[in-house]
């Protein structure tokens, strides 16, 4: 069987799938004929505040419903099967917690719904995978940010769903909970299930993943391997950082290549603007031994998950 | 247990905390207490005259609904406001059972009050009477009206931000105002329902001649029909929370 070939915002083994999605409130566009799918794995959702993550999120897993396009989860539309939420875990933005609960009572709520067999016993092993155990039994209303979102994050995996969906799931966690949680995600992730993380820090999200879909203004901005989708940015010229004893040597030589843009020097470093980075590469250790000049460093500067969002923002 | 029960069970333990049961309890017991002061006081009068003339009826279009409003307004508005609403939605439960079990939990956490305050108001006037028939009849009418009250005022307290005010306005301006005057509008009543429930349990209290007219409209006394009456309002309020649940936006 053969059908359409996939766009870079989709994925061959999807268990979400979100087809040409828009959702308005009122007069105002939240999102915009966004498709995209997610499969097994981490799939970072980025985006600047307003640009609509949060929305497609809750699209995704039912909460609302979309002005136009359609929905799938494990190929069940959620709104009008919650059955499949028995596969499908949400830690939302918003503190979604009882406060006269403690810990162990909410995650054993959870447990209880999604009809896991022994709900203590799971509620038990969350709670002490997102290491929450010296609270479990205290009432969640006297909890810190970090605590809370570690409950939320308990009560989502309890029923160990196949489909996860954080929106900014380290919001108030220290660094040390931070990178706990990480590997708790990248756990599932390499367990087979499907990760959805949306976050406006990008740090948190490079941490995770590769693989992004970006939205800005409400619609898909970029999607794929966080290189790939930098790569593909060809109107935007490349900057590297190469570090050498003698920069000036360097640079003046460099500025008679056509691929050279532009150049920094600083220091022992050059900062250089390329439309081709490969070429660069490619061409740079020749010249530094026909010019005899030792690189001891050789960095590109805008390929980080950063970078290349930033860009992404720029252009819109 | 099922999640009926399991959702039924947090529903109460939501809706009522401590000082709701407290406050709530002091309102509900306040006509029965009233009753003792009155029986206390010098001038005796007739206890089935105070107990129909001036305490039934606070307790049923007064106590018992601004407790079930406040109670049942909540069971899902709270849900709404601290936005847990979403926890409750994203699990495999069918939307009926959900919004069935958010009913049943505002009754169970409002009758236990309001049925407090009728089950004392009943043994007061037994007490003093020596006439026990008022007992089950009053919390048989109290917890039909509060059943009736909970199908109004759930859904309301989902819908609007502004239940208690609405709420008030059904009780004072529709209730004992416009369905006061038009007797046909009776079955709108949810007090009206049980007090057509306890009249018909014990008729010895439509033994005032204006108070037949006031308090039952175009209804008939029986507790057959006043339970037929309240399932039908808890089957539509069912149908309706879970359609919202289904088709309105949830966060």
């Amino acid at each position: 069987m053969t059908g359409a070939p996939l766009t870079p915002a989709q994925v061959p083994d999807a268990t979400v799938s979100v087809e040409s999605v828009s959702k308005w409130f009122g007069q105002k566009v939240a999102v915009s004929d966004v498709s995209c799918s997610f499969g097994p794995g981490i799939t970072g959702l980025l985006g600047p505040n307003g640009a609509g993550k949060t929305t497609l999120l809750r699209m995704l897993t039912g909460l609302l419903l979309p002005s136009e396009g359609t929905v799938a989860v494990l190929g069940r539309a959620p709104r009008s099967d919650p059955a499949v939420y028995a596969k499908v875990g949400l830690v939302p933005e918003e503190d979604a917690v009882y406060g006269f609960l403690s810990a162990r009572e909410f995650v054993g709520y959870s447990a209880r719904l999604a009809g896991v067999a022994d709900p203590e016993g799971a509620a038990g092993r969350a709670i002490d995978r997102v290491e929450l155990n010296d609270a479990a039994d205290r009432p969640i209303s006297g909890f810190s940010k970090g605590m809370r979102q570690r409950a939320k994050v308990a009560a989502a995996l309890v029923h160990e769903p196949q489909v996860l969906v954080l929106d900014e799931p380290l919001n108030g966690t220290d660094p040390v909970q931070r990178a706990h949680l990480i590997a708790v995600f990248q756990q599932l992730a390499a367990a087979g299930h499907t990760v959805i993380v949306s976050s406006h820090v990008l740090e948190e999200v490079e941490k995770m993943t590769h693989r992004v879909i970006a939205m800005v203004d409400g619609k898909l901005a970029a999607a794929g391997n966080v290189g790939a989708i930098r790569r593909a940015m060809t109107d935007i010229p490349y900057r590297v950082r190469v570090d050498t004893p003698q920069p000036r040597v360097l640079a003046a030589a460099l500025f008679a290549d056509d691929n050279v843009n532009g150049i920094d020097v600083a220091g022992d470093s050059l900062h250089v603007e390329t439309a081709d980075l490969s070429a660069l590469g490619t061409r740079l250790p020749p010249l530094s031994r026909r010019l005899g000049v030792r690189i001891t460093a050789f960095r590109p500067e805008d390929e980080s998950l950063e970078s290349v969002f930033r860009y992404l923002v720029g252009r819109r | 247990m099922s999640s009926a029960a399991i959702i039924t069970r947090m529903s109460v333990r939501q809706t009522l905390g401590l000082r709701r049961a407290i406050g709530f309890g002091i309102l509900a017991l306040a006509p029965a207490v009233i009753f003792v002061l009155v029986l206390a006081a010098p001038s005796r009068i007739d206890e089935l005259e105070l107990m129909t003339g001036f305490l039934l009826f606070p307790h049923l279009t007064i106590t018992t609904p601004i407790i079930t409003l406040i109670l049942a307004a909540s069971t899902l508005g709270d849900e709404r406001r601290d936005q847990t609403l979403s926890f409750l939605v994203l699990r495999p439960v069918r939307r009926e059972i959900i919004a069935a079990a958010k009913l049943a939990g505002a009754f169970l956490a409002a009758s236990a009050l309001t049925g407090a305050g009728g089950l004392a108001l009943g043994v007061v006037y037994g007490v003093t009477s020596s006439d026990w028939g008022l007992v089950v009849p009053t919390v048989v009418g109290t917890v039909v009206a509060t059943a009736v009250y909970c199908a109004v005022f759930v859904p309301l307290g989902y819908i609007t931000d502004r239940s208690t005010v609405i709420g008030l306005a059904f009780v004072f301006v529709w209730e004992n105002g416009i369905a006061a005057a038009v007797g046909s509008l009776a079955t709108t009543s949810p007090w009206r329902i049980g007090f057509s429930a306890l009249s018909g349990m014990a008729p010895k209290v439509l033994s005032g001649g204006d108070i037949r007219d006031f308090a039952l409209g175009d209804l008939m006394p029986g507790a057959g029909g006043a339970l037929v009456r309240a399932a039908i309002f808890l089957l539509l309020s069912t149908a309706l929370i879970s359609a919202m649940l289904r088709r309105r936006d949830l966060a």
